[in-house]
């Protein structure tokens, strides 16, 4: 085949032009390498917030008692939602189901002579469903714990391990405030949150027993969260449980919300205007370096062609047509950049497992490669066009009588 | 087969219009060993570019074979040169870092087919020039009338209509210019139609006719031999 000759003669000047070679790959490497690790590093953002809203959950509303910014949750003494907010929040269409809760957090907790301090939920058995997350082992707070005030619990594993070591905790009974709880499961594990909260240092009891025994506040409830059926009715659902809200808390149009709603859409933005500035400016040199790149392989190659004068003359006295020198030129141009865009995504592969050991994330996939090689694609083909088309546009007698 | 009618070539510089052919008329031969004997400043350059459908003649025809060469665009005429017409050149124009071998080759880079047996063949012409122990050598490890050897086998490897040889000796020392002369005569003998251009009557006694060039017209030929 012809053209593959071609490229044989675009491989040999590759291979013969050492020094060249040599600087276009350098420059093209150090601009895929930079596009690497910030593909890398924007995608382990990515993924790390997209772990963030799995771990909240896509299809769940949080709603918490009491107005304002505050961030977490709230606790019992300023709760007003009431059992009629709930029952009307599960009549909106597209809610699969609430489950409310009682919330108090940094309890202390006594096993014999072993003291923790752990979040105390008060809870219903759709917490479950709620937070897909049931009882790893031993059995999870039931209805008819709910409705006789039963004083057991599940307990999370960073709790059971501070009370109990390795030894098996259920049947066992710990103290909440001197209140006696038997332990009769432990909760599934779930590891810690974006901020460094451990979910895994909880206790769950039966929402009735919180209310009544621990909280004295058998009238409202701290917090719920409602799942929908399909994720996309977040947004109506949502602002339907702040008109159901406010109707039910008589809130005047002056006033503010007495609640506070958290959905997955503002987590997302809350994680992503803080990393927007950094995420622009990054883009922003990881195209300009392979740009970079590309004007210096196009500078290169210039040179080249004005170099070789000759060789083009005398590859057209021997037949070659403008499009074969065309062909020649870009060929060598791609051979570059696709060997900097290897040794690019390599080297830029190499830093970002670097980077990731200062705890940066990072996400390896198939992103930077294909980046990398739609960019040497491009910037081989785009810088490479005018040096080739200048190399075959020269006139064939006067560029076989170059010096 | 190469018909020379009134061939004229001007350039135009900003207003200045040089004329440098001036309506060239000459045939050369199948089979024939012509040369051209044209002093520096006759148009010799020019000619030799129009000739090797290099260049376009400003008006006149250039029948090649039987085909009008002045019609054909720039694709057409890359492939006249590269099946019809075997260059040698003064300063030889081979490829650096290349093997004499691989030079050989080169007009096949562009040919439509590529001979299966082209190595042998590249061979084969290298050791009718006398550089079978050469064929991995590089230029710069060749003294000049081995270059131009490898040249010659160059313009060889597509069996070319004609070979075209500018000054093939102009760089060469009287020995090597004899050789060289010699493997024109060979191929002559072999029934190959050559044209050689140059300023050197003693060279362009080697044909058998020499058209003399003067002022960018024919001012007259002679048959030798």
């Amino acid at each position: 085949m012809k053209i593959m000759r071609i490229a044989g003669v675009s491989m040999d000047a590759v291979m013969k032009h050492k020094v060249r070679t040599f600087l276009i790959v350098l420059a093209i490497v150090v601009g895929i390498a930079t596009l690497t690790v910030i593909v890398a590093l924007t995608q382990g953002a990515n993924k790390k917030i997209l772990q963030q809203i799995n771990n909240f959950g896509p299809d769940a509303i949080m709603v918490h008692s009491g107005g304002g910014k505050m961030r977490g949750p709230s606790t019992a003494s300023e709760a007003n939602l009431t059992k009629k907010d709930i029952a009307d929040i599960q009549d909106i269409e597209g809610v699969k189901l609430i489950s409310p809760f009682q919330v108090s957090l940094d309890m202390p907790v006594k096993y014999g002579n072993k003291f923790t301090t752990s979040w105390i939920f008060g809870v219903e058995s759709s917490w479950q469903e709620a937070w897909k997350r049931g009882a790893s082992k031993g059995d999870f707070i039931s209805d008819s714990d709910n409705e006789q005030l039963s004083k057991v619990c599940v307990i999370g594993q960073t709790a059971a391990k501070d009370l109990f070591g390795d030894a098996n905790p259920i049947g066992e009974n710990i103290l909440v405030e001197n209140v006696s709880f038997r332990v009769i499961g432990i909760l599934e594990k779930r590891g810690q949150s974006p901020v460094g909260t451990d979910f895994d240092n909880l206790i769950l009891i039966p929402f009735t027993t919180a209310s009544r025994r621990l909280m004295n506040q058998p009238l409202y409830i701290a917090m719920a969260r409602a799942v929908v059926f399909n994720p996309s009715q977040i947004k109506t659902v949502t602002a339907k449980i702040k008109e159901i809200l406010r109707a039910n808390h008589h809130l005047a149009e002056t006033e503010e919300d007495d609640f506070k709603m958290t959905s997955p859409e503002e987590i997302t933005k809350m994680i992503k205007s803080t990393s927007q500035t950094l995420n622009v400016f990054l883009w922003l040199v990881g195209i300009i370096s392979p740009f970079v790149g590309g004007i210096v392989l196009m500078n290169i190659m210039l040179m080249a062609v004005s170099e070789r004068k000759r060789e083009i003359g005398l590859r057209r006295a021997v037949g070659a047509k403008k499009k074969h020198i065309i062909f020649q030129f870009l060929a060598e141009s791609l051979v570059l950049t696709f060997a900097g865009g290897a040794f690019g995504v390599t080297a830029g592969v190499i830093i970002a497992i670097l980077i990731s050991f200062s705890g940066k994330p990072i996400s390896i996939t198939w992103q930077p490669f294909a980046t990398a090689f739609l960019f040497s694609t491009v910037i081989g083909l785009f810088f490479g066009i005018y040096p080739a088309r200048k190399a075959a546009a020269l006139d064939p007698a006067g560029a076989l009588s170059q010096k | 087969m190469i018909e020379f009618n009134d061939i004229t070539k001007f350039f135009i510089s900003g207003t200045v219009r040089t004329d440098v052919l001036r309506g060239v008329t000459f045939k050369v031969n199948k089979g024939e060993f012509a040369a051209i004997m044209a002093p520096s400043g006759t148009g010799k350059t020019t000619l030799l570019n129009v000739l090797g459908c290099l260049m376009k003649a400003s008006s006149g025809s250039y029948l090649f074979e039987d085909q009008d060469i002045e019609t054909l665009n720039d694709d057409q005429l890359s492939e006249i040169r590269n099946k019809k017409i075997g260059f040698v050149f003064q300063t030889f124009n081979l490829l650096e870092r290349t093997s004499a071998l691989d030079n050989v080759l080169l007009p096949l880079v562009y040919a439509d087919v590529y001979p299966a047996d082209a190595d042998k063949k590249a061979s084969r012409f290298l050791e009718s020039v006398g550089l079978k122990e050469r064929i991995n050598y590089k230029p710069s490890e060749l003294s000049g009338g081995q270059q131009q050897r490898v040249a010659i086998a160059r313009a060889l490897i597509n069996d070319p209509a004609v070979i075209l040889a500018d000054e093939p000796t102009g760089n060469l020392d009287a020995n090597s210019a004899k050789e060289i002369m010699e493997i024109f005569k060979t191929l002559h003998k072999e029934g190959r139609t050559i044209l050689v251009v140059t300023h050197d009557i003693n060279i362009a006694r080697s044909a058998e006719r020499i058209i003399y060039l003067k002022d960018g017209r024919v001012e007259k030929e002679e048959v030798l031999r």
